[in-house]
């Protein structure tokens, strides 16, 4: 079933969110940084705001019409929502909350019934609690709970693991991909974690200041940033303004700060570029030596800095240029803040995204 | 105390108790709409709302004088199509009661509506409730802590309002004489014995209700 | 402060005005029946005018006046509409025996809101159906209560009457009640129904049916300004003064 959201025109705080996508797979996640307009999109989804301008359609149904001044009430939207807060409702018991939202007469469907919810998310031994006797993990999986025995036609998920540290995200994440195995319901999962979505959805929608910024699979957000705000959130440490001055076979040579490197020729014909460059792509040499690589750049290294098992170090080579290593290799380097050293990078792993 | 003097204790009492109960739906539907809404002329209503507190109350009581008397535009019309007399009955108190204390349940019921998060009503929303739905199960059920408070101050008041009742229901004994009327009409022919009475029941009564009110609102830990 | 001590020397000056303005002219403070209003504010002009003394009147019912001057209320002079209440003081001791004088009668009358159709033409009528409501001074200590209850228990009446009384403070909001239609009849002294024009008199009660009504006035022992009081009830006792109670309606004693 798919999501239409089309025409979509909200004014916020800081800026309009405009969106304009289809959302056609089982899992779909809107990801972007905080402030992005996320959560303001998915209360219009659900029904919780109006809009501006919108046309939402979700399968066949229409439940917004701005053009035609329609607008389904929540109740009436089989829309279920799982907040960051999770509103589970404190003054009901677990059980009550479960069974809040269940139609009269129980699930038509028997995918979507108490004894099988229950089972999915392992709560059964929680029914008679008071929801403020639960841990963390608890209420997460009796928010989803609730929010499945609706049998809601789509189900919005609120950067779910947020709040979570990562030993219990790790615990919670197969249950995610249960309600996506088990329940057939389109999903939009609603994160700021890159790798959460790599995960979890097939397919991203990378919402920054309430503009769309890309949609498609959720690796090409990594591999093929559309633009350099997109290349930023997906990790792409070095992003440097840099000018096309000769494509020839395929291959440009770009100028960017006071060097020159070889690239992949971009399909534009523009000359104005970001240059961006992963970290994890630039090799770090002391000694120099013929490879095949053919972008060798002597460099100043400005910082080390460590990240978990790896080091990031902060360099000097003409423009600011980053790089991922592990420690053991920095060791075995001898590097040091102010020392030289030379960075190398394979031409296809710069990536040029128009200006 | 006399027979009569429990009467009248009972008397007051019972009317104040169904001034708290007949303000309720209306009390609870405008401190709603006080909380939750954004619509023109709320201002307004929030200041006619609190004028009963701050006007004198004779003032409020000669205005429901006017308006319920039989010449009045309520009044008048119970009067002429029913044979129904308002002021100088028992239903002027309930009336004087009402106005008089209405303004007290707003607030505090206001105050309890505003406290319940939002969140909690639209989600309840998303899984299929309609507005009286979550009014009944979501909104209510958290804010009743308030609501209560909001109710024992309200009969309280009522239990001691003197001003708008002698303007609009008269100090007839056996008829509308209120706890508050009967000590003044005590002390006015000279019965002090009996006005000092009804003196000390009115304090207990007033002084159970409004402990009961604030032991509420202190209790209020629950969380959101 | 600065603004602090501005604000107080503003208050403070303010209270030395008003201190200041009270101690100037003679005064009297004259406490009297509410029905003696109109009668008595004319009567107390024409006193200043003639002597310079200016007379502050408290209208009220008797007997929260008395009860007020028993509490120690600084009046200089009680004009009572009945007798109980002027004995009451006396009983305490509180006003001088030797200028106390009862000149002033009334009588009783029923009235009706202007735009009524009720016909009362007997005591008896007031027990009628149509009649739901009747307004009276307090019959428990006001005078003019007072009177309209014996009257009616002269007759029997009173217990089949009592239930639809509406005790007023005193005999004006008996008189106003009766005015704005709120209640079918009251019984009010004649002297306040030619006051105003929105009631009109139903039933004049017969002097003979109706108990005998006194004014007596008298000057408070305690009062302040002795020689000023005496001037001023020695006017109400002269033949200018009758003459105005009369146009008002009230009646001279031998």
């Amino acid at each position: 079933m798919s999501l239409l959201l089309k025409n979509i025109s909200l004014p916020l705080a800081d800026f309009t969110l405009e969106v304009d996508v289809e959302a056609a797979k089982r899992v779909t996640a809107i990801f972007g940084p905080s402030g992005a307009g996320k959560t303001s999109l998915l209360d219009l989804i659900a029904g919780l705001r109006a809009p501006h301008l919108a046309h939402i359609q979700l399968g066949d149904v229409v439940l917004t019409d701005t053009s035609k001044k329609l607008s389904l009430p929540p109740q009436h939207r089989g829309v279920s929502y799982v907040p960051q807060d999770l509103a589970l409702f404190p003054h009901l018991s677990v059980s009550q909350n479960l069974l809040y939202g269940q139609k009269k007469g129980g699930a038509n469907n028997s995918l979507f019934s108490f004894e099988h919810v229950t089972d999915v998310l392992e709560i059964q031994t929680l029914i008679a609690r008071r929801v403020t006797e639960l841990s963390g993990g608890e209420r997460q999986r009796v928010a989803l709970g609730r929010a499945l025995l609706a049998s809601p036609r789509l189900l919005l998920l609120d950067e779910p693991l947020a709040s979570l540290d990562a030993p219990l995200k790790s615990k919670i994440i197969p249950y995610f991909a249960r309600i996506r195995d088990e329940f057939q319901v389109p999903m939009l999962y609603v994160t700021h974690d890159r790798f959460e979505a790599l995960t979890l959805a097939e397919e991203i929608i990378v919402l920054v200041n309430g503009k769309v910024m890309q949609t498609g699979p959720v690796s090409d957000a990594f591999l093929h940033p559309a633009n350099a705000e997109v290349a930023k959130l997906f990790g792409v440490e070095t992003v440097c303004p840099g000018k096309i001055i000769a494509t020839q076979d395929g291959l440009a040579t770009v100028e960017v700060g006071r060097i020159t490197l070889t690239a992949l020729a971009p399909d534009t014909a523009a000359t104005d570029v970001f240059v961006c460059i992963r970290g994890e792509d630039v090799i770090l040499q002391r000694d120099t030596a013929t490879s095949s690589v053919r972008n060798r750049l002597p460099a100043k290294i400005l910082s080390i800095r460590p990240e978990h098992a790896l080091v990031r170090v902060e360099m000097d080579a003409g423009f600011p240029l980053f790089s991922l290593i592990t420690r053991p290799a920095r060791d075995e380097l001898a590097l040091s803040e102010g020392g030289a050293i030379t960075a190398l990078i394979k031409t296809p792993a710069i990536h040029l995204v128009p200006r | 105390m006399t027979l009569a003097e429990w009467q009248i204790v009972g008397f007051t009492a019972w009317v104040a108790a169904l001034s708290t109960l007949v303000i309720l739906p209306f009390g609870l539907a405008l401190a709603w709409a006080l909380a939750r809404g954004h619509w023109p002329g709320k201002s307004l209503v929030e200041t006619f709302v609190t004028l009963p507190l701050v006007m004198p109350p004779v003032a409020t009581g000669l205005v429901l004088l006017e308006v319920f008397g039989r010449r009045g535009v309520f009044g008048g019309f119970f009067y002429n199509h029913f044979n129904l007399n308002i002021v100088f009955t028992w239903r002027a108190v309930l009336l004087a009661l009402s106005v008089m204390s209405l303004p007290l349940l707003v607030r505090s019921a206001r105050v309890a509506f505003e406290e319940v998060n939002p969140r909690l009503e639209q989600i309840a929303r998303t899984l299929g409730a309609g507005p009286w739905r979550v009014f009944a199960t979501i909104t209510v059920p958290l804010a009743a802590r308030g609501i209560i408070s909001g109710m024992l101050l309200a009969f309280a008041r009522a239990l001691g309002e003197f001003g708008a009742t002698i303007m609009v229901a008269g100090n007839i004994p056996g008829k509308t004489q209120t706890i508050s009327l009967a000590i003044f009409q005590n002390v006015q022919i000279g019965e002090d014995a009996s006005a000092y009475r009804l003196l000390g029941i009115s304090v207990v009564l007033a002084f159970i209700a409004v402990w009961s009110s604030e032991l509420l609102l202190r209790r209020k830990t629950r969380t959101r | 402060m600065n603004i602090m001590r501005r604000f107080f020397s503003i208050i403070l000056a303010a209270g030395i005005v008003l201190l200041a303005h009270s101690a100037s002219a003679t005064e009297i403070l004259v406490s009297a029946a509410a029905s003696l209003n109109n009668v008595l504010t004319e009567l107390g002009t024409n006193f200043q005018a003639q002597t310079g003394i200016q007379v502050e009147f408290n209208f009220g019912a008797s007997s929260t006046l008395a009860r007020q001057i028993v509490a120690g209320a600084p009046a200089d002079i009680f004009f009572s509409a009945d007798e109980t209440q002027m004995d009451h003081l006396a009983n305490k001791g509180l006003i001088d025996p030797a200028t106390r004088v009862s000149r002033l009668g009334n009588s009783l009358v029923v009235v009706v809101p202007g735009d009524s159709a009720l016909q009362i033409n007997s005591a008896a009528d007031l027990t009628n159906a149509a009649v739901k409501q009747i307004a009276l001074a307090d019959p428990k200590a006001v005078p003019a209560g007072v009177y309209a209850k014996a009257w009616l228990e002269k007759f029997q009446l009173w217990p089949l009457v009592e239930p639809k009384v509406v005790p007023a403070e005193n005999v004006r909001a008996a008189l106003a009640a009766v005015a704005s239609g709120n209640v079918d009849a009251g019984v009010v002294y004649k002297t306040d129904a030619a006051i105003s024009k929105k009631v009109k008199v139903a039933y004049e009660v017969p002097v003979a049916d109706g108990p005998d009504i006194s004014y007596p006035m008298a000057l408070i022992k305690a009062s302040a300004q002795p020689d000023a009081a005496k001037k001023f009830l020695a006017y109400l006792s002269s033949d200018e003064a009758g003459q105005v109670f009369t146009r008002y309606g009230f009646l001279l004693k031998p």
